[in-house]
């Protein structure tokens, strides 16, 4: 430091002081935007959760314990089967978007015709959105119909499976369209991961005699971990928030339609929100030991 | 493995997959199969646009499926004045612009801090950046509705419950972007800072001369998915803004859709149409022309956003 910075401060601010309040003037929106948007409304939710509306004017609020978590665990019917639904399609949907968002990533990462062409389509129901416009897409057929999936099974095959084996590979297949239709974001993620892993790598193992399938183990995916994380992330809270999910669109339900259910939205939201929390943390703690951290600073 | 390579010295070792895929063989397997994912992704938008192309008889015909008898654009001149394009379009655009400067504004800041400086709780705060991900803003819309309703920002015409936020590193995702700058500043080079600081650039100085230029492509980035997310999203206006004149395009379409049901239902036509008729062909074409924008400005960033995503130095935690 200069004589000069030396002089003008009465203290003698050590460097990671002084980094240290650097640091608050690139934070200061976010830490500002924490205290007015962030925390108060959290905190109030968790109170609410633990509160009852006595007047709607006003919000008025009552504490009464852990009345709203057992109202919606014990006695209401709706809750609990939509919550237990949500979690087990959750954790099936969620591997199936990253095996198959990583699956195409690699696909178009190869140099090819047309790999514009197809780095736009996919990325094209992310465009569309998850809202109104996509709900009508789907649910709008000429003669009303409802169009749930790019991939019916043809006739032929249906006839040979018989019924019940069709209509499993039927909902596998459904299942397989909506997830995809939801992977936008993750093959872009995937993408960048891939791209990021240097070429070298590769001819190097090509030198040393390594296949395509031993590549991919060995260096593929190793070096992708870090994104796989946060595509994980991602999808688990991308998954738990959609608003088209059936639970979600409960709980919007309840904590806007009768007043007295105000509370018990609260509380499903938060226990709905620990759950997805919770997850998370479980996914990046195991995770973290496979991550491999290429170095740079931190 | 070595027995394999000698053998097959003629082809330099090349493993039996790597010949079979540049025989050509797999690629035709390859090309197909990502044409039938594409046909996935694609399939209920080329639905959506078949369809807002068909005549009234044609919606009635059941062996019409694909392709429209004739291609009515006049669906679309029909659409535009029933959706009062002008004004929704107008709305929707002031908030996604105005939205993603903010958080390009702030997430970046934030994201910078974050990678390149040290400071006590960093751990926590950064915590509670995930946490500002993963609470889905159902949980806490009830409460941040109240308080917006005591400052008077409901049904504002400056849309704040909306901008504000985001200028302030929150908003819609706001977590994520600051978690996607943070990325990408930690893998830039720590010389550059070191070199403006020796020449004597401040802290904001280096930040708004050095790194923001070099973090082009992440900028991209932001922009381009806060700008969609802003104008896709319909739940957060839809709370906070009811003023009928107000809304933006997505929560204007669902009133159109009602009014077609009515239409339907009690075969009443609103009469500023000349007597047409209004079907679901137009109803589609309204759909379609809500996310012409975004489209447009996709199609043309595209190139520079799949490039941006590239460079983003997304690897490494």
């Amino acid at each position: 430091m200069s004589t000069k910075a030396v002089k003008k401060h009465r203290r003698h601010l050590s460097m990671d002081r002084k980094r240290s309040l650097e640091a608050l003037i690139f934070l200061a929106p976010w830490i500002i935007g924490l205290c007015l948007f962030f925390i108060r409304p959290i905190f109030v939710s968790v109170r609410l959760s633990f509160s009852e509306i006595t007047r709607m004017k006003g919000f008025v609020m009552e504490g009464v314990g852990l009345q709203n978590y057992q109202y919606i665990f014990f006695y209401d019917i709706n809750f609990v089967p939509m919550f237990l639904k949500t979690i087990t399609n959750t954790l099936l949907n969620t591997p199936i978007c990253l095996v198959f968002s990583l699956v195409i990533a690699i696909l178009i990462n190869r140099p090819m015709k047309g790999r514009g062409f197809f780095r736009a389509a996919f990325f094209i129901p992310v465009l569309l959105g998850a809202g109104y416009v996509m709900k009508q897409m789907l649910g709008m057929g000429a003669d009303g119909a409802t169009i749930t999936t790019g991939i019916m099974v043809p006739q032929l095959i249906a006839d040979l499976l018989g019924h019940s084996l069709t209509e499993f590979l039927q909902g596998v297949l459904d299942r397989i369209t909506v997830v995809l239709w939801k992977s936008g974001v993750q093959i872009v993620l995937f993408l960048a991961g891939l791209q990021g892993i240097s070429s070298s790598l590769y001819e190097a193992a090509r030198v040393d005699g390594a296949t395509e399938w031993e590549m991919f183990w060995k260096i593929t995916l190793p070096m992708i971990t870090p994104v796989i994380l946060m595509n994980l992330v991602y999808t688990i809270v991308n998954f738990f928030t959609d608003a088209t999910n059936p639970i979600v669109d409960y709980i919007y339900q309840q904590s806007f339609g009768n007043p007295q259910q105000f509370a018990h939205g609260a509380a499903m939201g938060w226990v709905y929100f620990a759950f997805a929390f919770l997850l998370c943390v479980i996914v990046i703690g195991v995770m973290r030991r496979f991550v491999f951290v290429s170095g740079g600073k931190e | 493995m070595a027995k394999r390579t000698k053998s097959k010295s003629k082809r330099h070792g090349r493993s039996f997959g790597a010949r079979f895929f540049r025989g050509g063989l797999l690629r035709i397997a390859f090309y197909f199969l990502l044409a039938t994912l594409s046909f996935v992704f694609l399939y209920p938008f080329i639905k959506m646009i078949t369809q807002s192309l068909m005549t009234d008889e044609d919606l009635i015909n059941i062996t019409v499926k694909w392709i429209p008898s004739k291609l009515t654009w006049s669906n679309y001149a029909i659409a535009f004045r029933r959706l009062q394009f002008g004004t929704y379009f107008w709305n929707s655009f002031k908030v996604a612009v105005v939205g993603t400067i903010g958080h390009v504004f702030s997430c970046s800041m934030t994201g910078y801090a974050f990678a390149r400086y040290k400071f006590r709780f960093k751990g926590a705060l950064f915590g509670l950046v995930i946490l500002s991900m993963i609470v889905p803003v159902q949980t806490i819309i009830i409460p941040q509705y109240m308080q917006y309703s005591n400052w008077g920002w409901i049904n504002s015409p400056y849309y704040l419950p909306l901008l504000v936020p985001a200028f302030f590193g929150f908003g819609l995702s706001g977590g994520f972007f600051i978690f996607l700058f943070r990325q990408f500043f930690l893998g830039l080079p720590y010389e550059m800072e070191e070199a403006a600081r020796v020449d004597g650039c401040g802290p904001i100085r280096t930040y708004a001369r050095i790194m923001l230029p070099m973090s082009q492509s992440s900028l991209l980035v932001c922009s381009v998915l806060s700008l969609v997310w802003h104008w896709n999203d319909y739940f957060e206006p839809g709370i906070y803004v009811t003023d009928v004149w107000l809304k933006m395009l997505p929560n204007r379409l669902p009133s159109l859709y009602a009014e077609l049901s009515k239409e339907n239902f009690t075969m009443i036509q609103v009469n500023d149409l000349e007597g047409i008729i209004f079907n679901e062909a137009m109803l589609m074409a309204a759909t379609f022309l809500c996310i012409v924008p975004i489209l447009i400005m996709y199609l043309i960033l595209q190139r520079r956003f799949m490039e941006g995503v590239e460079r983003s130095g997304l690897t490494g935690m």
